[in-house]
């Protein structure tokens, strides 16, 4: 057991809690952000990756829809690398809303959104993916966000300066005394150890889990748990975002991320933020009705589907008459008695930065803290810690600066085992329970079509060959990375991806009898069968 | 000094004075090459065999019975033309006492042999005329134009002395000065009667005329003339000359001009083109020696001789192999016939750089598969052109495509290449390595680059080749078709096809590697300002 | 045409063993096949080792496991052949791949467990003679060295020696192949271990590590069309027993069986149609007709009988799209799943195994597939190996054990 102290306490890495992290070390305040499992792992790394123009909110939430505007602005000036500044349309067939089309132009230069009328036949030229039955077209400014490059981007000029990070670590509980909370017990979920946090202001920033976090300091929380899913293609379909002109719904959208597309999405009411997987029938109603758009969704290939659960909001007491808000909530915990205590949750990818924006100046106000926020006009730097999940970044290496002896070991996206290295030696302390999660997530290494197949034991006799794991625990971790792989794999498989798991189990359970042995590790933090609050 | 002494004085000079200025070229050009002179079946058969392609044109024989024909006629016609009329007075005469022109055998003959070579020059001017018009050059129709205006002028020549009243006159004048009227007439009407020949004063028929006509003839002409008759063709042409144009002397005068100016042009022309091949080509057989293989490291003096003698027959680039990629890509320096000619400028120095670069990618896309060597009819050793030209257009620093690519690395073209868009190839639309249903299909299963030959002979795949066949198809996938195209196994691969056969999931792997290989030779192309 | 007396659909085991048994019994055979399954084959003849699927229960008897089987799973193929069919198709099987350079071993009448590339252990009835000295090391824990190679990917001596913890006398080294560099290929390493000097070279890097060894292990690469001699030769330059593991894809297991077939069965009269797949199929009573490839290398085929052996859905019998699977010739009746939500598990190595992989096609006792309504779909169709439904061999252990006892039923059934 251990105890450490900090100024300002944030839970939760996500987009919000990162760039709360940044945003309070710009005005010179020392944080410490811990999270129960690793960067992202909530809703922050299950979206589509897109940056709103807010054209989709004009018709129902123009509040938001302007700040998708104004934030997609500042994020293209300040974090320019994380961004892909594609453009969007948003395209009608035949048999849409005919009215909603009509009413589309008004509505975005009521919110001062930019949006410009197409030809569906241009619309097409400039976009040959899309439907011969195209009646309406329209140009609006969205773009394409890396959440991964954009959290730890932010979390790594935080660090440098002096603020600090605790991933794997779980709140348990906290001790208030005099409407204050004054302790903060955590457990590391990979040793155990316990570890007490002091300090002068908490900010619950867990997204989906603000309201187990809220509740541990006694405070009340409507959350609302709505599940999407998400396809990933194999090929970049369109190289603009593609939305659905028609009242928000499911499988509007295309999102170019690199190389492939991604699809969605869905909203289905789940019971909890843990163990969420996407389904084979959200997968068929997706494509179903995204392919009336973009016909070739039928024909393609897919990667994997994955989801992510959106914490809803719900204001005010249960049976509260007011509409869950999809605007973010900002909830100071003095009405609940516990003056140092904030809760930012809700909200959107695209306006992360505002929120956290509004977080830090509750937090600032309640710290006595009077410097302004930087975050919308100072430069994120580029850090190296996101630098091999950019997609193409290892095959360019590859070919463009690769040391004469090293070799590959991911085909599929081309990391190589200096690659490999270079992410081992670097996550060092960090790596939690398994180092080809660890791999995996710092790299595109299990992200192509063989979705693990192969490079998974190839990268495990390089773990063993290094001395990382010993005994059974490599096989144990291939099993892990393999089951956490097959969430994403099992929704899509038919044709091509159907004949890559046959070979898959071909190899892992026909010739090499991996279904036997060790169990994947149950304590890792995939587990689905561990709600966060019956966490030891 | 006439007409004659200086046209031949003339076209000797230059004949004489080309020639060896020609010749000259045999010795040099050849010697650009690396040399490593070869020995072949004996001297004796070699003479025998060469003297035999020669005399019998073996070559020509082998590619129909026209083009053959025609050239046989033409030389069997041409020769006894050149030696025995118009060399007459230093050799015709000499030889046989009793020669005149107008006299038997003499004089049939000339029109035989006339005939005959005019047989063999139609049959090859309508062979070019038919099969070879696009591919011929101005020296090819030179050739013709000028041997069939010395034969046909020189008919006509000969119609227009056999009808001309002035030659009689002047006969008359020199050889029977004592005639009277009456004994001229009669002679006027015997020869205007047998001998064709168009006098303008009326003539008598009366049967006793012709008698005195006939014996003076005997007296008087026929030790020196045989009946015109006998110079059956010019003859015949007289019937072409309406009996009402009196244009006999006239007309005599301008075809001893036109029939000894062309005659002498064609002497004076001889060291120039196609003009000059009855020795160079003829040169070239003997030294050939009757074969058909290629033979590697010949001498210079033979490179050289075989540089010189093509007669632009065509036959080579009619059967090349590879002329379905000249029609794609349009380079005449694909087909042998032009590559030679241009190979010729080129070891003189004499072309630009882009004509170079054309030459160059010939002599690449060339398979060396012998057909061209085995049809040429000059028996030029075309292989051992190619190859020893090759090797010394790689020393120049001019390597074929995949040499050039070789020249950066795969980093270096990646770098160089990935900020433009290499969407597409040419004007084929989007390619295999464009769409991304080729890649829909794979499981990386890496059975492409397991049965690749090249991957398996290289000792060190990674360093020699820098990418195998699936990571291309990987980089590919990801639309990272820069990275690929400077990759050594693009440019080693030899098409063999087993990657795409053996492929489970029907990815176009080879014929992927071809168009990056076809992109390449669009970028290279395009970067020699030859698009 | 030459009308067949029977056409084989498929060369992965099941395929080559039924051109095998039928060229063996004097009928006239056409074969068309392209890569697939048995390409990846770990080299492994499977019978039978695992039975209920659900409870990993592990039988070091076969028969005794087929017989527990065929009580349990009515439906099961293997209730369609005996114990004594399948004895006599392996027996004809590992006969014909003996003669042509592949010998297989095994204990009889028990399941042996073999060493795989990622240091489990795997039970398994015939393998390749090559292994053999491995099970020796293994059972006897003998002082045993295993070589891997740098650059040789998905093989890692290390990584054996740590899984197989049981065995402390197991001893890694890590050598570089001589005359290789970079990322090694095992197909093109066994090609160059043809060559005598090579093998002498790398003995030569060997034996001085082997010093303390009793055993020692390679990677497979030990040749690719003799390797029984290049396998004595290595023993003869190291003193030593010498064994191989298969490796991960891309291994040679199956290119030496591909070879093996592709060698044999011509010189039996089989006319063997290589990476074609059959692209029309028709029929009347009087027999079948085929179109193999496309374009202009297709092939027209005409049979009396066909023994469809086209395997899943890696080996192209099997096709799925979102909805449903079909299978690809002849669109026979598939028993499958009700929809896709129902073809795999939440886990990938859930004991039960997925349902997927048991759809396939129904057939009768003379394995003939059967159509909608329960009768043979044609007289002289049959069908054999993985397409057949209500197994699952990856989990069972049963696949080439499968393939060629039904294949030797499906050509024993044929009627003429």
């Amino acid at each position: 057991m251990s105890t450490v102290t900090t100024r300002v306490l944030i839970i939760g890495a996500g987009v919000t809690g990162a760039g709360l992290l940044r945003d309070l070390a710009l005005r010179g305040v020392q944080a410490l952000l811990i999270e129960q499992r690793d960067v992202n792992s909530g809703a922050s790394g299950g979206n589509h990756g897109l940056l709103h123009s807010g054209a989709r909110y004009v018709a129902s939430d123009r509040e938001a829809a302007v700040e998708c505007r104004e934030e997609g602005e500042i994020l293209r000036r300040v974090a320019p690398q994380c961004i892909e500044d594609t453009g969007g349309l948003f395209v009608a067939v035949r048999g849409d809303d005919e009215r909603y089309v009509a009413d589309f132009p008004s509505l975005c230069a009521a919110s001062g959104i930019p949006c410009r009328g197409l030809d569906p036949g241009t619309a097409r030229i400039v976009e040959p993916a899309l439907s011969e039955n195209l009646v309406a077209a329209f140009a609006v400014q969205d773009g394409a966000v890396d959440p991964f490059m954009l959290s730890l981007d932010n979390i790594s000029q935080g660090l440098s300066l002096g603020c600090s990070m605790r991933r794997n670590l779980a709140a348990v509980s906290m001790e208030v005394t005099g409407r204050r909370i004054t302790r903060v017990r955590c457990r590391d979920i990979t040793t155990g150890e316990e570890v007490l946090i002091e300090a002068e202001l908490v900010i619950n920033a867990s997204g989906a889990w603000a309201g187990l976090i809220a509740a541990l300091a006694g405070a009340h929380i409507n959350i609302l748990f709505s599940m999407g899913s998400l396809i990933i293609t194999q090929d970049r379909i369109a190289t603009q975002v593609i939305n659905r002109l028609r009242p928000p719904s499911d499988a509007d959208i295309l999102v170019p991320g690199g190389t492939v597309s991604i699809l969605g999405t869905t909203s289905i009411r789940v019971p909890s933020p843990d163990g969420c997987r996407p389904s084979v029938a959200e997968t068929d109603r997706i494509i179903d009705d995204a392919r009336l758009m973009l016909p070739i969704l039928e024909r393609t290939r897919y990667i994997r589907a994955y989801a992510g659960v959106r914490p809803l909001v719900s204001l005010g007491p249960a049976g509260d008459d007011r509409a869950v808000s999809r605007g973010f909530s900002l909830i100071d915990h003095a009405a609940d008695g516990v003056e140092n205590f904030l809760t930012i949750t809700g909200g959107k990818l695209t306006t992360y930065r505002l929120m956290a924006e509004k977080a830090a100046d509750l937090a600032c106000a309640k710290l006595g803290v009077s410097a302004p926020c930087r975050t919308h006009t100072e430069t994120l730097p580029p850090s190296t810690l996101g630098k091999w999940t950019e997609p193409g970044r290892g095959p360019r290496s590859w070919v463009e600066s690769r040391t004469e002896d090293d070799i590959v070991l991911c085909e599929c996206e081309m990391v190589s085992r200096g690659v490999i290295d270079s992410i081992i030696d670097e996550a060092g302390a960090m790596r939690g329970r398994s180092m080809i999660k660890a791999v995996g997530m710092r790299s595109r290494v299990g992200k192509g079509p063989c979705q693990g197949g192969f490079c998974g034991p190839r990268v495990t006799c390089h773990l063993y060959d290094r001395k990382m794991v010993s005994g059974m625990q490599g096989l144990a971790e291939l099993k892990t990375f393999t089951e956490r792989r097959w969430r994403g794999f099992s929704p899509i498989l038919w044709g091509v991806p159907l004949m890559q798991a046959d070979l898959q189990e071909a190899l892992y359970c026909g010739a090499m009898d991996l279904e036997f042995g060790p169990p994947p590790s149950t304590l890792d933090e995939e587990s689905e069968c561990l709600p966060a609050k019956e966490q030891p | 000094m006439d007409f004659f002494s200086i046209g031949l004085t003339l076209a000797c000079v230059s004949a004489a004075g080309g020639a060896l200025w020609r010749a000259r070229t045999w010795f040099l050009r050849g010697k650009t090459f690396a040399q490593s002179g070869g020995k072949g079946p004996g001297m004796a058969r070699r003479f025998v065999g060469g003297l035999a392609d020669l005399v019998l044109l073996r070559r020509t024989l082998r590619h129909g019975p026209a083009r053959w024909t025609g050239h046989m006629l033409l030389v069997l016609g041409f020769l006894p033309l050149l030696f025995l009329h118009a060399m007459d007075e230093i050799i015709t005469r000499p030889l046989f006492s009793a020669y005149e022109p107008t006299l038997d055998p003499w004089q049939f003959l000339r029109n035989l042999f006339g005939l005959i070579s005019l047989t063999g020059l139609v049959i090859l001017a309508l062979h070019r005329i038919t099969r070879l018009k696009t591919a011929s050059i101005p020296q090819d129709w030179a050739l013709l134009a000028v041997v069939g205006g010395v034969l046909v002028s020189g008919f006509f020549l000969e119609s227009f002395k056999i009808m001309s009243p002035g030659d009689f006159t002047r006969m008359t004048d020199d050889y029977f000065p004592e005639a009277e009227s009456e004994e001229l007439l009669a002679l006027k009407t015997y020869w205007a009667r047998e001998n064709g020949v168009r006098f303008t004063i009326f003539l008598p028929t009366a049967p006793e005329i012709t008698e005195l006509g006939a014996e003076l003839h005997e007296d008087r002409c026929a030790g020196c003339h045989a009946p015109t008759a006998t110079a059956f063709v010019s003859r015949s042409m007289t019937a072409l000359v309406p009996s009402s144009f009196n244009i006999a002397d006239q007309g005599g005068t301008i075809f001893w001009y036109l029939h000894l100016g062309l005659a002498f042009t064609a002497l004076g022309l001889l060291p120039w083109g196609k003009f000059f091949h009855p020795i160079s080509t003829g040169a070239n057989l003997l030294v050939r020696g009757g074969s058909r293989a290629s033979r590697p490291g010949t001498s210079s003096l033979a490179r050289g001789l075989g540089l010189d003698a093509c007669t632009r027959c065509g036959q080579c680039s009619l059967h090349c192999s590879v002329s379905p990629i000249h029609k794609v890509l349009g380079n005449p320096d694909i087909l042998p016939m032009d590559k030679l000619a241009d190979l010729r400028l080129h070891l003189d120095d004499r072309l630009s750089p882009a004509q170079t670069a054309s030459l160059v990618e010939g002599s690449h896309i060339c398979t060396e598969c012998l057909r061209c060597t085995q049809v040429c009819s000059a028996g030029i050793d075309l292989q051992d052109l190619w190859t020893a030209s090759k090797k010394a257009l790689a020393e120049e620093g001019r390597a074929g495509v995949d040499g050039e690519m070789r020249k950066s690395t795969a980093a270096e073209w990646a770098r160089e290449l990935s900020s433009r868009k290499l969407g597409r190839i040419g004007s084929t639309g989007a390619g295999l390595a464009d769409r991304a249903e080729s890649f829909w299909g794979c499981v990386q299963c890496t059975t492409c680059t397991g049965v690749c030959p090249v991957v398996a002979v290289s000792e060190d795949p990674s360093r020699d080749l820098d990418l195998a066949p699936q990571q291309i198809m990987n980089l590919l996938r990801m639309g990272l078709k820069a990275q690929t195209l400077g990759a050594r196994m693009v440019w080693s691969c030899t098409t063999c096809y087993k990657c795409q056969e053996n492929c489970p999931q029907g990815v176009p792997v080879a014929d992927i590697l071809y168009e990056l290989r076809q992109m390449g030779a669009d970028i290279l192309r395009k970067k020699e300002g030859r698009a | 045409m030459k009308t067949y007396d029977v056409m084989v659909i498929g060369s992965g085991f099941a395929g080559m063993a039924a051109a095998l048994f039928a060229a063996n019994r004097g009928l006239s055979v056409v074969q068309t096949g392209a890569t697939g399954g048995i390409d990846f084959s770990t080299g492994f003849i499977d019978l039978l080792a695992v039975h209920p699927m659900a409870e990993l229960r592990v039988w070091e008897d076969p028969f005794a496991a087929l017989a527990a089987l065929r009580r349990d799973l009515p439906t099961h193929p293997y209730c369609r052949v005996s114990d004594d069919e399948i004895s006599l198709a392996l027996q004809e099987f590992t006969n014909f791949l003996g003669q042509h350079g592949l010998c297989y071993r095994g204990k009889a009448g028990k399941n042996t467990l073999a060493l795989t590339s990622a240091g489990t252990l795997k039970p398994t009835y015939l393998l390749p003679c090559t292994l053999w000295n491995g099970i020796e090391a293994l059972e006897t824990k003998a002082k045993t060295l295993i070589v891997d190679f740098h650059g040789l990917k998905g093989l890692s001596a290390r990584q054996i020696a740590e899984v197989r913890a049981d065995w402390p006398d197991l001893k890694t080294a890590r050598i570089t192949f001589p005359g290789m560099g970079g990322e090694l290929y095992p197909e093109h390493m066994a090609w160059s271990l043809a060559d005598p000097a090579r093998r002498t070279e790398l003995a030569k890097i060997v034996a001085p590590l082997a010093i303390e060894a009793q055993y020692v292990g390679f990677p497979a690469i030990l040749g690719m069309t003799d390797t029984s001699a290049v396998l004595r030769h290595m023993e003869e330059l190291l003193g030593r027993p010498v064994f191989e593991i298969p490796t991960l894809p891309p291994s040679i297991a199956g290119p030496r069986l591909r070879a093996a077939f592709d060698r044999g069965l011509p010189d039996l009269g089989v006319r063997t149609c290589t990476q074609k797949l059959v692209t029309r199929a028709g029929f009347s009573e009087a027999g079948f007709h085929f179109t193999a490839g496309s374009g202009s290398t297709s092939v027209e085929l005409s049979a009396q009988s066909a023994i469809l052996a086209s395997g899943r859905f890696f080996g192209k019998g099997l096709k799925a799209d979102r909805h449903r699977i079909h299978e690809a010739v002849f669109d026979l009746p598939v028993t499958q799943p009700k929809n896709r939500s129902g073809w795999h598990r939440t886990a990938f190595f859930d004991p039960q195994g997925h349902e997927v992989n048991q759809a396939g096609l129904e057939t009768d006792v003379a394995l003939r597939p059967l159509s909608a309504d329960g009768n043979p779909f044609h007289p002289r169709l049959h069908a054999a190996g993985a397409i057949l439904a209500h197994q699952d061999w990856m989990r069972m252990k049963c696949g080439a054990g499968l393939a060629i006892a039904t294949a030797y039923k499906a050509v024993a059934s044929l009627q003429f």
